[in-house]
């Protein structure tokens, strides 16, 4: 009997040994699984975009992986939250790649987190490609001038909220008063100081009349609302993004706002889960076609087959409509696999060589990358949230579509101020 | 420049009135029971996603909606306090720290396993849409709803701590828990109570500002915050000091915004360090 099941075990061993081994020799880069580690703030009032990294990297992975993998070696994710943090950032970023041994990094929502990570990146040797951070200091300051390759960005940075804002509203003659209300960090400082700078070329005339600054988990605008309010403004510039984006379109809305102003630009309210929330008071038409906004990506553009079915793929996986940040994401993953197997090699300065000249199509359009500051280039429109018979929720129509060359900033880059 | 100033003084007393609700019942729980509960915020957080639920999803009446709210985070603090906190009354106040800190997280996680990491917003009720004119220019309906909740609460809080035999039963455990309880006073029973109706006035303050304030995972965290700084500022454990202190609070952050708006996140600290110079005790402290 014993004899017998030492036999079988050792029968069912040997087989075991042999797929092991077939397994190897499919994967021709000499590692068991390419290991990912991806981050974004799963937690906290921003947690949805952490999430849509996760379900971006999960449903890239599974794809690749069921296509048989890169260069025959299967990916494997992990997934961590940073809470938004800094030190949890770094820490992750640290554990993922030392303990778990992670070939590459994906995501990141956030600017303070992105620019902390960058030199950890160089020290670390991985690449991450960044998905959603968005301060221009991480490709133009960290990658073109301080040199830190590890850094590639995959989604566009405050080019598209700031710049190409103001090559929509430098015609309007009749907008001549600019305030803002903006998020209290990095990316609402600079997404503001780049607007007034890009703006002020074309119209000497325009006034930037007030600025309010909400920290994150503001629960209240009400308060900077009115405080920019007081300056009679003809636009108003948001920056507060998720959650705090409706909150503060709707109680500028109770505040009479929008029969008082303009034009109303928010920037990142092109966001899925912004256009959700203010899906009741765009039905209503209570914006008055005042509200511009834009994002990252947005599932209605462009219309390509790959767009489409990314769209079908994705609302069938995950019964959601993908927000930019799982676009962006899901797209890293296909730039890495191209990488990789013209690199023919996991080797961090290898990718990045392979990087160079590489033009991709992803469900967001064909993208670029730009060797001086590792950045990838791609247009997204901005446009005006509308209801659409073809959508359950609303989606910005009337789009102005601008070509990247015009929007994107080229090195060699002149600072622009991070302060407020 | 004067319709500014008053406005603005408008808008800071509608932000007021959400401290005082959540520094209220915090108050309360530390003037009595003596602990400081950091899971008040959280409280404050599940009141917002019940109101969310009752009037948003199943679309009752918005007044019921509120009353549910309130009574379902009463239940939340009646557990709490009957399971958890009553057992830790006589050792280190460390223990009530982590314990209320666990609940913190524990209760972070809870919505969103139930609600979902994407914030919750439910319409304005129409009663409430709209707007007065107040200096020549629009102050909306909601807030004054909000002004006048605080002050009614304010008033109730007064009548039954000042007025009702309820209030002095309060009033004596608060001054001598032991003489208290020798006089035959159920000292536990009251303690329930109390925390019971703190824990309602943060799910109050959640829930009247649901359609106006998303409900997302981490906002009791952020009020929590707000509320120590106007309880420090009043005076631990007076009711007086916590009313006083958030209308100081919110009516001079709201001016920081229009004339500061780069200080805008020190502005309330920079208060508290004011008052701890000149009175470290807090503002109404005996």
């Amino acid at each position: 009997m014993n004899k017998k099941l030492s036999g079988l075990s050792a029968v069912l061993l040997n087989l075991l040994v042999l797929c092991i081994g077939v397994a190897h020799a499919q994967c021709k880069l000499g590692v068991p699984v390419i290991k990912v580690g991806v981050q974004g703030a799963a937690s906290g009032p921003h947690s949805d975009y952490g999430r849509q990294i996760e379900m971006g990297s999960t449903m890239a992975t599974e794809e690749i992986n069921a296509a048989g993998g890169i260069l025959g070696c299967k990916v494997e994710i992990r997934f961590m939250d940073d809470e938004n943090r800094a030190a949890t950032g770094v820490r992750n970023a640290r554990l993922l790649v030392t303990d778990w041994g992670a070939h590459f990094l994906v995501g990141t929502d956030s600017s303070g987190v992105a620019m902390a990570l960058g030199p950890v990146l160089a020290e670390l040797k991985r690449i991450q490609f960044f998905t959603h951070a968005a301060t221009h200091r991480l490709t133009e300051e960290l990658v073109a001038q301080k040199g830190i390759h590890e850094i590639v960005r995959v989604s566009v940075p405050v080019y598209q909220d700031a710049i190409i804002a103001a090559l929509i509203f430098k015609d309007r003659k009749d907008v001549r008063r600019w305030a803002t209300i903006g998020a209290d960090y990095e990316y609402g400082y600079v997404s503001w100081n780049l607007f007034k700078e890009t703006l002020k070329k074309y119209r000497p005339d325009v006034e930037f009349v007030g600025e309010a600054w909400a920290p994150f988990l503001t629960l209240d605008f009400a308060p900077h609302i009115s405080a920019v309010m007081a300056q009679k403004p003809d636009a108003i510039f948001a920056t507060p993004w998720a959650g705090e984006a409706v909150q503060l379109l709707r109680q500028a809305l109770i505040q009479g706002v929008f029969d008082n102003v303009q034009v109303w630009w928010q920037a990142m309210g092109g966001s899925v889960d912004v256009l959700e929330g203010i899906a009741g008071e765009v039905q209503k038409d209570r914006f008055k076609g005042k509200l511009w906004a834009t994002a990252r990506y947005i599932h209605n553009w462009p219309d390509t087959p790959e767009n489409k079915a990314f769209i079908e793929r994705f609302t069938k996986r995950w019964k959601r409509y993908p927000n930019y940040s799982a676009e962006t994401t899901y797209s890293a993953f296909f730039i890495m696999k191209a990488a990789v197997e013209k690199a023919g090699s996991l080797e961090t300065t290898k990718v990045i060589d392979a990087l160079k000249g590489m033009q991709i199509r992803n469900p967001g359009g064909v993208r670029t990358f730009r060797a001086e500051d590792q950045q990838f280039i791609y247009n997204v429109p901005a446009g005006r949230p509308m209801m659409d018979p073809k959508y359950p929720i609303p989606v910005l129509g009337d789009l102005k579509v601008f070509p990247a060359k015009d929007y994107y900033r080229y090195p060699p880059f002149t600072p622009v101020s991070s302060g407020k | 420049m004067i319709d500014n100033i008053v406005f603005q003084g408008c808008v800071g007393l509608s932000l007021a009135m959400y401290l005082w609700l959540i520094s209220a019942g915090l108050t309360i729980i530390f003037g009595v029971l003596r602990i400081v509960n950091f899971a008040h915020g959280s409280l404050f957080m599940v009141g917002t996603y019940l109101a969310y639920t009752f009037y948003g999803q199943l679309a009752l009446p918005f007044g019921l909606a509120i009353a549910l709210s309130v009574a379902g985070t009463g239940l939340l603090g009646f557990v709490m306090e009957r399971g958890f906190l009553k057992r830790l009354y006589g050792v280190d106040e460390a223990y009530q720290l982590l314990l209320t800190f666990g609940f913190i997280l524990i209760l972070d996680d809870a919505v969103k396993a139930i609600w979902g990491g994407v914030f919750k917003i439910p319409p304005i009720p129409d009663f409430l849409d709209g707007a007065l004119t107040v200096a020549g220019r629009p102050f909306p309906v909601y807030n004054v709803f909000v002004i006048a909740v605080g002050v009614l609460v304010a008033i109730v809080l007064w009548f039954v701590f000042e007025k009702t035999w309820w209030g002095r039963i309060v009033r004596a455990i608060a001054a001598d828990r032991e003489m208290a309880s020798a006089m035959g006073i159920r000292v536990p029973r009251v303690f329930s109570g109390v925390f019971v109706a703190g824990a309602m006035l943060a799910g109050l303050g959640g829930a009247i500002g649901s359609p106006v304030r998303v409900a997302a995972p981490g906002i009791g965290t952020a009020m929590i915050i707000q509320a120590f700084i106007i309880t420090v500022i009043g005076g631990l454990g007076n009711l007086k000091g916590a009313f006083v202190s958030s209308l100081l609070v919110g009516i001079l952050s709201a001016y920081g915004t229009l004339f500061f708006p780069v200080f805008e996140l020190f502005f309330i600290f920079v208060i508290m360090a004011v008052v701890l110079l000149v009175r470290p005790q807090g503002l109404f402290a005996r």
